[in-house]
């Protein structure tokens, strides 16, 4: 497990930060939207729910690229590196770099387009406006992608069970946080359906559609009741290959 | 720490402003994005996806017990009641949930993992929700954290975390403050702010009505 799947519960890190703004930069924006639009324009939208017409979509544009694109980028740093960054100082990094490694841009280019705009912070960008890439970035902020699918199998725990969690090797990427392995909670809510994961996190389990469950745990079973605050409880979504039953 | 994250060199600064810049142009050019793509998004998030709807969302339910009931109870049947502009169920909302503040009961909305929030509702996460140091401690010591965001919770009160680590994007409907008595829906849509649907800041009184 890396440093950036466990950090809950870390200790000795000083204040929180208090910053309420979204950017602190105006480049910030671009490289927000940057990423927006190539979630728009994954590929793997052609089988989400909804459909979305890729194939007819007027873009270079032929990969899959979701939130675990950039997640598992970040969780792929070396964890020192991960905390000397700026979030989107983090995306600016993980997407440039993806262009360059599909071939999309070289590293060169990249290297002589940016001394250009250091040199000229205003010159504009080229103006090459695209309407069926507009409507279809507004029509992926408006009807998303849903994870949901329909479940063939039951779920295998019931409201109320006492699980255990596990702690597969977490590989690349990982939606179990590292401070609930080998936690024991309680499933508070069994949601309806299944749901997928944009991508396969291979040994650690999820990508195919199946059962997620809302589980309870009591801080004191975390962190032992010493070592944390009294009367708090913590909810975790977490998918069905994660828990166990406590007596397996 | 942290805090330095927003004190870099300008020079630093810049050079981010040129290659991001630089690699916008590049995706123009290939034909990856158009020259508006960008700007779209970015519009999606002024007018369209924001805290203003959440804000409406929570005046709603304190002017009307029964929908903060549906609320809580099917958070995306309960908001599609409202007129709110289309999109309340797409991107980083296909699947919300509410929990409500009440006596006795504090939620804290948090993403371990990353930066998991509720776009529709709230628009994009501010820095303090994705800073690592929020990340490590609001699931350990939330009373603390709490206090450092002038949060104060009682000893006896339940203190509710939730960790945003699959599909749910959970928000928090906060408690109602006093003297607002006689308020519309948009005078008391005007006082929620994002923090206080997220559980890191209380909704103050009115300053005028309070004095």
């Amino acid at each position: 497990m890396k440093l950036q799947h466990a950090l809950g519960g870390l200790e000795n890190l000083g204040p929180v930060n208090v910053e309420t703004r979204v950017f602190v930069q105006e480049w910030e924006k671009r490289i927000f939207g940057i990423h927006t639009v190539m979630m728009a324009e994954s590929a793997h939208l052609a089988d989400a729910l909804p459909k979305y017409p890729m194939a007819t979509l007027p873009t270079a544009f032929k990969e899959n690229w979701t939130w675990a694109s950039l997640r598992t980028g970040a969780e792929g740093m070396q964890p020192f590196e991960y905390f000397k960054f700026r979030y989107y100082e983090k995306w600016l990094m993980g997407i440039s770099q993806f262009f360059v490694d599909q071939g999309y841009i070289s590293a060169d280019e990249l290297a002589q387009m940016s001394a250009y705009y250091r040199v000229q912070p205003d010159a504009p960008l080229p103006d090459r406006p695209n309407g069926p890439i507009k409507q279809q970035v507004v029509d992926y902020l408006l009807r998303g992608d849903s994870g949901l699918r329909p479940v063939p199998d039951a779920p295998r725990f019931s409201a109320g069970q006492t699980v255990m969690v596990g702690d597969p090797p977490a590989a690349d990427h990982t939606r179990l946080p590292g401070y609930l392995r080998n936690k024991t909670g309680t499933i508070s809510e069994v949601y309806p359906g299944a749901y997928n994961y944009f991508v396969s996190t291979g040994p650690d389990g999820i990508g195919e559609p199946m059962p997620v469950y809302r589980v309870a745990f009591e801080a004191t079973h975390i962190w032992g009741a010493d070592l944390c605050e009294p009367h708090t409880t913590i909810y975790a979504d977490l998918y069905e290959v994660y828990l166990q039953s406590p007596n397996a | 720490m942290s805090s330095d994250l927003f004190k870099y060199t300008e020079e630093r600064e810049a050079a981010s402003a040129a290659k991001v810049r630089a690699l916008e142009a590049l995706l123009i050019q290939k034909g990856v994005i158009g020259s508006d793509s960008v700007d779209t998004v970015l519009e999606h998030f002024e007018l369209t996806a924001g805290p203003f709807n959440g804000a409406r969302v929570v005046a709603r339910a304190w002017v009307d017990p029964a929908f903060k009931e549906r609320l809580v109870a099917d958070t995306p049947k309960a908001i599609a009641e409202l007129a709110l502009p289309q999109g309340m169920a797409g991107a980083e909302g296909e699947h919300m949930a509410a929990v409500a503040n009440g006596p006795g009961v504090h939620n804290l909305i948090i993403c371990t993992l990353c930066s998991c929030y509720p776009w529709p509702v709230l628009g994009l996460p501010p820095y303090w929700y994705k800073d690592p140091v929020f990340r490590a401690r609001g699931v350990r010591e939330p009373r603390a954290v709490l206090r450092e965001f002038g949060v104060p919770v009682a000893e006896d009160t339940e203190v509710k975390v939730w960790d945003s680590s699959a599909q749910i994007r959970w928000f928090v409907v906060p408690e109602r403050p006093a003297h607002t008595d006689g308020f519309t829906e948009e005078q008391l849509a005007a006082l929620v702010t994002p923090e206080s649907m997220m559980g890191v800041a209380l909704v103050p009184p009115p300053v005028a009505a309070a004095a």
